[in-house]
Formats: C-alpha cells, sequence, structure tokens
C-alpha cells in the first residue's frame, strides 16, 4: 500500500500537505482544479520534489530516504516521456539499462514488451515518426520493463483525443491486473476512468480535499469539488439558458 | 561532474586570487597620492566622457535602424545591409581602427576625396571624432541587431489590435515599439558603456595622446613603457572597481521577462504607408548605408595585396593566432561546461540556488576584470619564479579563455536548462547520471551550441589585440598585433590584406557559432 501521511512540500508562501492510502492493486484517479497540487503530489512520491515533514511508504519501504532512480515508482508526463535522438527500442531499453548496453536477452524483452504495448515491429522508430499515442506506448512499454509495482501518470494521456485517451486508459487498466501494478494518475476529466478506477482523490489548494470511491467524490457537496465539475449548488448540470 | 565543476571553479578563482595578490604586492607602499593626479581624473573624465558619447550615438543609431529594418521588410539591398550589421558586429577592434583610418584618416578615402576638391581637413581623426567613430561602428549594428530581434518577437496579437484599431505612428510607436525599445535598452546601454569604458585597442591607436586614454590604455602604458607596476596596480585596482559596478549594473539591467518568438506578420502594422515615416527611413537607411559600408570595402581592399600574406611573418603570425585561439577556445569552453553542469545540477537536482548563482558568478566574474589586470598582477607573482620570455604564450592563453568564459557560459546554459526542463526528470527516474547524462540526454541539444562557444571563443581569441600588446614582439606575433604594426608603419596595403584575413577567419567563425545555434534551435 502507498500511505501518505501529513506530507508537507513547502514553497515560499505556499505548503502543500497530503495525506492518502492506496492499497496495493488498485487504480487511484487523482482531480482537481489546475494548480490544486495534483503535480506535486505526483512529483513528491516520485522524489522530484523535497518533502519537508511527514512520511511517505510504500509496502513499509520508506520512500523520503530514496533517489528518484531508487524508488519503487515509473512515471509517465504528459509530454517529453522519450529522448527524440533515439528509437523507440533504445528509450524502452533504458529502463533496463540507463547506460543502454543491452543484452540480446534484454534486446528480446523490449521486442516483448513492445509487442504487448501493440508497437510490434516498431523498434526502429523514432519518436518523431510515432503518432501521440503510440509515443505514450513506448513509455508505457518502458514503464514495464521497469518493474517497478507502483505507477505514476501525471495527465499523461491529457494531449490524446478522447477515443484514444480511452484507449490508452484501458491498456493501463489490463496492465495494472496483469502485473499487479499499483497506479496513481492526475487526470483532467473524471469521465475517462469511469468504471476503471477504485477510487478517487480530490485535490485541490495543495490538500487532498476528500478521497474515496468515485461515485462519493463526483457527488460530493464540497463547493471546490461542485465548482471544479461544473455543476449547480444542487448538484444539477449547468446548462444553457 | 561536482568535481568537474570544483576543479573548474578553482582553477578560474584560483588564477583571480593569484592576479589580485600580486597587484596587492606590487601595490605596497606606493603613493596613493597618484589618485589625486590631475592625469588620472583626466583620464577618468574623458573615459566617461567617450564612453558616454559612445553609447548615446551607439544606441540612437541602433535603434533607428533597427525601426527602420523593421517596418521596411522589402527593399532592394535589405538583405545586404543585414549582412553588413552581421560583419560589423563580429570585426575585431583592431580591424575597425584599420577600416576607420583607411577610410576616415587623412591619407584616406574621405581625405583623399576632400583633398581632391581642394580642402585639407587635417589631422581630426585621432582623438574623440576617431574613438567615436570607431566604437559606434563597433557597437551600433550590435545594438541594431538586439533592438530588431526584440522588436520582432513581439507577440502577433499586438500587430493585430494595432492594425485594427488604426493606430497612427506616432501611437504605433508609442504603444508598440517604444515599450520594447524601453525593456531593451538599460541592459544595452549598460553593456555598450562597459565596453566602450574598457575600449583597449581603439583607444590605443585612436587616442592620439597620453590625455586621451581609457583607464586599460593606462594600465597598459604603466606596465610596457614605464614597467612601473606599483602605478599599474593601482589603476587596475581603479577598473576593477569602476569595471566590476558597471558588470554587476548590466547583470541587474539583464533581468528582464521572456519574450514571445514571433513570425512574419509586419505587413499588418497601420504605420507603413506614412510618407513622413517613409521618408525617415529611408534617409536612417542611407545613413547607416554609408556609414558602414566603406570601412567594410576597405577591408576588401586588401585584395590588392594578397599575395603579402604569403609572407613568412604573417603566415608566422597566423599559426600563432590560430594556436593561441584554439588552446584559449578549448580551456574556455571546458571551463564554462564544467561551471555549467555543476550550477545546473545544485539549482535543479540538490536545489541549492545559492551555490548554484556562485558557480555562474564565477564564469562572469571575467567581464568585471579587465584583461591587464590579470596579466598586471601574474606577472608581478611570476616574473620570479618563471622566465618572463616563456610567459607570453601561456598568458595570452589563460587570459584569453577567462575572457571567453562568459560568452561561452552564455551560449552552453540554456541548452542545459531545456535538456534539464525536458528530461531532467526522466533521466533521474531512470537513474542516467554523470558521462552517461551529458551523452544521452544533454549532448543531441548541447552539441550544436558547444561547437558555437567553441567558435565564439575563438573568434574572441584571434581578434584580439589586449594581452598580445604587452608581450608581443618580433618573437611572439599575432594576425592582430602584425596589424597594429603595419598600420603604425603606414603600411597601408599590407595591412589591408591582414585585415581582410583576419576578417575571413573571424568571419567563418562566426558562421560556425551561428550555424550551432541554428542547429541546436531546429533541434529544440
Amino acid at each position: 500500500m502507498l500511505a501518505l501521511r501529513d506530507v508537507l512540500v513547502s514553497y515560499p508562501g505556499f505548503d502543500c500537505r497530503y495525506t492518502l492510502d492506496v492499497p496495493r492493486g488498485s487504480l487511484c484517479a487523482l482531480v482537481g482544479p489546475s494548480g490544486g497540487g495534483k503535480t506535486t503530489l505526483l512529483s513528491a512520491i516520485a522524489g522530484f520534489e523535497p518533502v519537508a515533514a511527514g512520511s511517505m511508504t510504500f509496502d513499509g519501504v520508506d520512500l523520503l530516504p530514496l533517489a528518484p532512480a531508487r524508488r519503487p515508482v515509473s512515471m509517465l508526463f504528459q509530454d517529453w516521456n522519450l529522448f527524440p535522438h533515439l528509437d523507440a527500442a533504445a528509450n524502452v531499453g533504458l529502463g533496463i539499462r540507463p547506460d543502454l548496453r543491452l543484452s540480446p536477452a534484454d534486446r528480446e524483452a523490449v521486442a516483448s514488451v513492445l509487442a504487448r504495448v501493440g508497437l510490434a515491429g516498431m523498434d526502429g522508430r523514432r519518436p518523431a515518426d510515432l503518432s501521440g499515442g503510440e509515443r505514450q506506448r513506448v513509455a508505457l512499454a518502458r514503464a514495464l520493463v521497469m518493474r517497478r509495482p507502483l505507477m505514476l501518470l501525471d495527465e499523461a494521456f491529457a494531449a490524446l483525443d478522447p477515443g484514444l485517451r480511452r484507449d490508452m486508459l484501458d491498456l493501463v487498466d489490463a496492465l495494472r491486473r496483469e502485473h499487479g501494478l499499483t497506479v496513481l494518475m492526475s487526470i483532467h476529466t473524471p469521465d475517462d476512468v469511469a468504471g476503471l478506477a477504485d477510487s478517487m482523490a480530490f485535490v485541490a489548494e495543495g490538500r487532498i480535499r476528500a478521497a474515496g470511491p468515485p461515485a462519493a467524490i463526483l457527488g460530493s457537496d464540497d463547493p471546490l469539488v461542485v465548482r471544479f465539475l461544473g455543476r449547480r449548488a444542487s448538484g444539477a448540470a449547468v446548462s444553457a439558458p | 561532474m561536482r568535481l568537474a565543476g570544483l576543479a573548474a571553479s578553482a582553477l578560474v578563482v584560483g588564477v583571480v586570487f593569484v592576479a589580485l595578490w600580486g597587484l596587492v604586492r606590487a601595490g605596497e607602499g606606493i603613493d596613493t597620492a597618484v589618485l589625486a593626479s590631475p592625469y588620472l581624473h583626466r583620464i577618468i573624465r574623458f573615459s566617461l566622457l567617450q564612453a558616454g558619447l559612445s553609447t548615446v550615438l551607439s544606441l540612437l543609431l541602433g535603434a533607428a535602424l533597427a525601426l527602420a529594418l523593421l517596418r521596411r521588410q522589402a527593399f532592394p539591398g535589405r538583405g545586404a545591409l543585414l549582412g553588413l550589421l552581421a560583419t560589423a558586429t563580429v570585426l575585431p577592434a583592431v580591424v575597425v581602427v584599420f577600416a576607420v583610418v583607411a577610410v576616415f584618416g587623412r591619407s584616406g578615402w574621405l581625405g583623399s576625396a576632400l583633398a581632391a576638391l581642394g580642402w585639407d581637413a587635417g589631422s581630426w581623426l585621432y582623438g574623440l571624432p576617431g574613438i567615436l567613430i570607431a566604437h559606434v561602428f563597433l557597437n551600433a549594428p550590435f545594438c541594431a541587431r538586439v533592438y530588431l530581434r526584440a522588436l520582432e518577437a513581439q507577440p502577433p496579437e499586438s500587430w493585430r489590435l494595432a492594425a485594427h484599431l488604426g493606430l497612427t505612428p506616432a501611437a504605433t510607436f508609442r504603444c508598440l515599439d517604444a515599450p520594447v525599445l524601453a525593456r531593451e535598452t538599460p541592459a544595452l546601454a549598460t553593456l555598450v558603456f562597459l565596453l566602450c569604458f574598457t575600449s583597449f585597442a581603439v583607444v590605443l591607436a585612436l587616442g592620439g595622446g597620453p590625455d586621451r586614454a581609457t583607464l586599460e590604455v593606462a594600465i597598459y602604458e604603466a606596465l610596457r613603457l614605464d614597467a612601473d607596476f606599483g602605478r599599474a596596480a593601482l589603476l587596475s585596482a581603479l577598473q576593477l572597481g569602476l569595471g566590476g559596478l558597471l558588470a554587476a549594473a548590466f547583470v541587474l539591467a539583464s533581468r528582464r521577462g521572456g519574450e514571445s518568438a514571433g513570425a512574419n506578420r509586419h505587413a499588418l502594422r497601420p504605420d507603413l504607408a506614412s510618407p513622413a515615416l517613409r521618408t525617415i527611413d529611408g534617409v536612417v537607411l542611407a545613413i547607416a548605408l554609408a556609414f558602414l559600408a566603406p570601412p567594410v570595402a576597405s577591408i576588401l581592399a586588401g585584395f590588392a595585396a594578397v599575395s603579402s600574406l604569403l609572407q613568412a611573418d604573417v603566415l608566422r603570425a597566423a599559426g600563432t593566432s590560430v594556436a593561441i585561439a584554439a588552446a584559449a577556445a578549448v580551456t574556455a569552453v571546458g571551463l564554462a561546461l564544467a561551471l555549467a553542469l555543476s550550477a545546473r545540477d545544485l539549482r535543479t537536482r540538490r536545489r541549492r540556488p545559492r551555490a548554484a548563482g556562485l558557480y555562474a558568478g564565477i564564469a562572469f566574474a571575467p567581464l568585471a576584470l579587465p584583461p591587464f589586470t590579470l596579466v598586471a598582477g601574474l606577472y608581478v607573482v611570476l616574473r620570479g619564479h618563471v622566465d618572463a620570455s616563456t610567459m607570453g604564450v601561456p598568458m595570452v592563453v589563460v587570459v584569453n579563455a577567462l575572457m571567453a568564459l562568459p560568452f561561452a557560459m552564455r551560449l552552453l546554459e540554456p541548452p542545459l536548462a531545456l535538456a534539464q526542463e525536458r528530461h531532467g526528470r526522466l533521466a533521474d527516474s531512470l537513474g542516467i547520471d554523470g558521462i552517461g547524462r551529458l551523452r544521452l540526454v544533454d549532448w543531441p541539444l548541447l552539441r550544436g551550441s558547444l561547437f558555437g562557444a567553441l567558435a565564439t571563443a575563438a573568434a574572441l581569441s584571434m581578434g584580439d589585440l589586449g594581452v598580445i600588446a604587452f608581450f608581443g614582439g618580433s618573437e611572439l606575433t599575432t594576425l592582430p598585433l602584425l596589424l597594429y604594426q603595419r598600420l603604425g608603419a603606414y603600411r597601408m596595403e599590407e595591412a589591408a590584406a591582414v585585415a581582410m584575413l583576419l576578417t575571413a577567419v573571424v568571419f567563418a567563425l562566426a558562421l560556425i557559432a551561428q550555424t550551432g545555434r541554428d542547429a541546436d534551435a531546429r533541434a529544440a
């Protein structure tokens, strides 16, 4: 289980403080307004943001003393998940050997995982020759070969069109079930994870305002949730006059 | 990376510290009454006067030229004028001195033309007029290019709005152009003033007398002509203080917001059809062409004596220049890369912005250090231990490398920051570090700028007539020194040939530098 207790990320004049539990093997969606602290939370878990106080464990292991590369975490960003001068196979291979000295067995593993994400035969293509969805599939493939149990997605599919976005989320869900991954993802549109997310956390003003089953969060009367979802205070959807 | 950064900073700080210690030693017991001497006051007054006038004239001509080029996007010769600006920007100071003498000197093109008309203007060039012409020639094109780039980078929405509102030419200038010029001017003015205040080659050659010197020239004269190390130390301390203030002012003035990249949308400007502006732009462009073209053309006159370039002394000087430039460039870029990588690592991964700022500060410190201050200090310390005749080449390499260090740093920092911004977190999460990070993550975005930095540092060293003027002689001559010697001996045709060769080499290096930056821009 990923357990965060009063994790404090401090900026001049602004503090973010998080408490959250994500059970092992589950998918938790982070929703909330832009600038509310979703990326900061994911970055703190990945080790990119220094944590000033609190505790953060995964399956009982303290994450805070670990450097980003030592954490049991793989992360996908919205952009620049791939090095543009390396082909798909090399980008995935970095997940096995950062110095890219790959053995024949490593290359086989790379080809196999690329096939698993639907990119069989595309090993030699560079990012510029791939579509947006294919690029994210390469990044997913790399996350898989890293064999890290906690996967973080920071609006990783936000730039894709709705149909492709859903395909990618289905793929993430399938991989989660196959490999027993714990997935924590920030998303823009709550509808995207309908039926996929086991839990949801609403992040705003640097705090987790509510966490629980998606239906409970989306039906919350918290004014920030209501405003974020564009509902009237009564819960009715905003309609044109 | 951290070790490399520490070693580079220790080297730079060590050299500077030894030089300052040497100056303190040389200055022991010196009569500080020199500070109150009328000679020193005259020098400082003259330095301030020529630097102030040079700055104002350069900014005015640069701004007028930039606006005219912005408004007139298509006229015959626009490309040639832009090429002239680019050429004038990279010309070594000593070549500009030659060009100014060749055109405006008593026996130059203008003097000869006036003489043919029966009017002898006399030796008006040497002194303030010559210095101003050379400084404006060197700096106005640079100002024009900086202003033009900033004006062209305005967001397209501004132009659309101006066209939509039908703004008058005066309102267009007030609302769109003036704020950009005002934003760019403080940093540009400080930089031009700093360059003119510390000018050496131009003032040495065109000053025309000891009273019309800059502190830099006065230090040179104290060292070379009088071997008075105490006076050199005192003048260096003064130069260091004033240069430091100006450099700090430049750093402060340079802190400004980002710019929007623009595309070609100037056809939307509402003031293009104004007859008054058309006339003004035409006059400005004609003045710029008349001012810039003849000196550049005078360098091309070197073709007439191109065979003189095969003389043994020219070949030897060229070889020495290339060797010194190569060594200085590699040293400067090596130091800059080590400092930039360490500063980035401290800023982004270790979150120690103050320590990162220290590394960056070390790289930019030479901006405040006049070359002769370094030379004077190092010479005082080393002369007891090292044969003075063997000191020349290493000293010139070290000082040229330190002088090029801020420029190399400035070229290397942006691509490194971009690589960090794009791939830093990914590289961290994948555990890509050290040389592997440089090779895999940074190199694709860095390589163009790295070659650009090498070319820039080499160009600065190739064209430098500073430290070499102190150490140089019959045994050690570079192309700039040879040009200066030929100019002094009135061997104008041979001087033109050397100026042409020097210009060609520096221009080629500038082209390489630009190609490197363009390659990085494409990679980004």
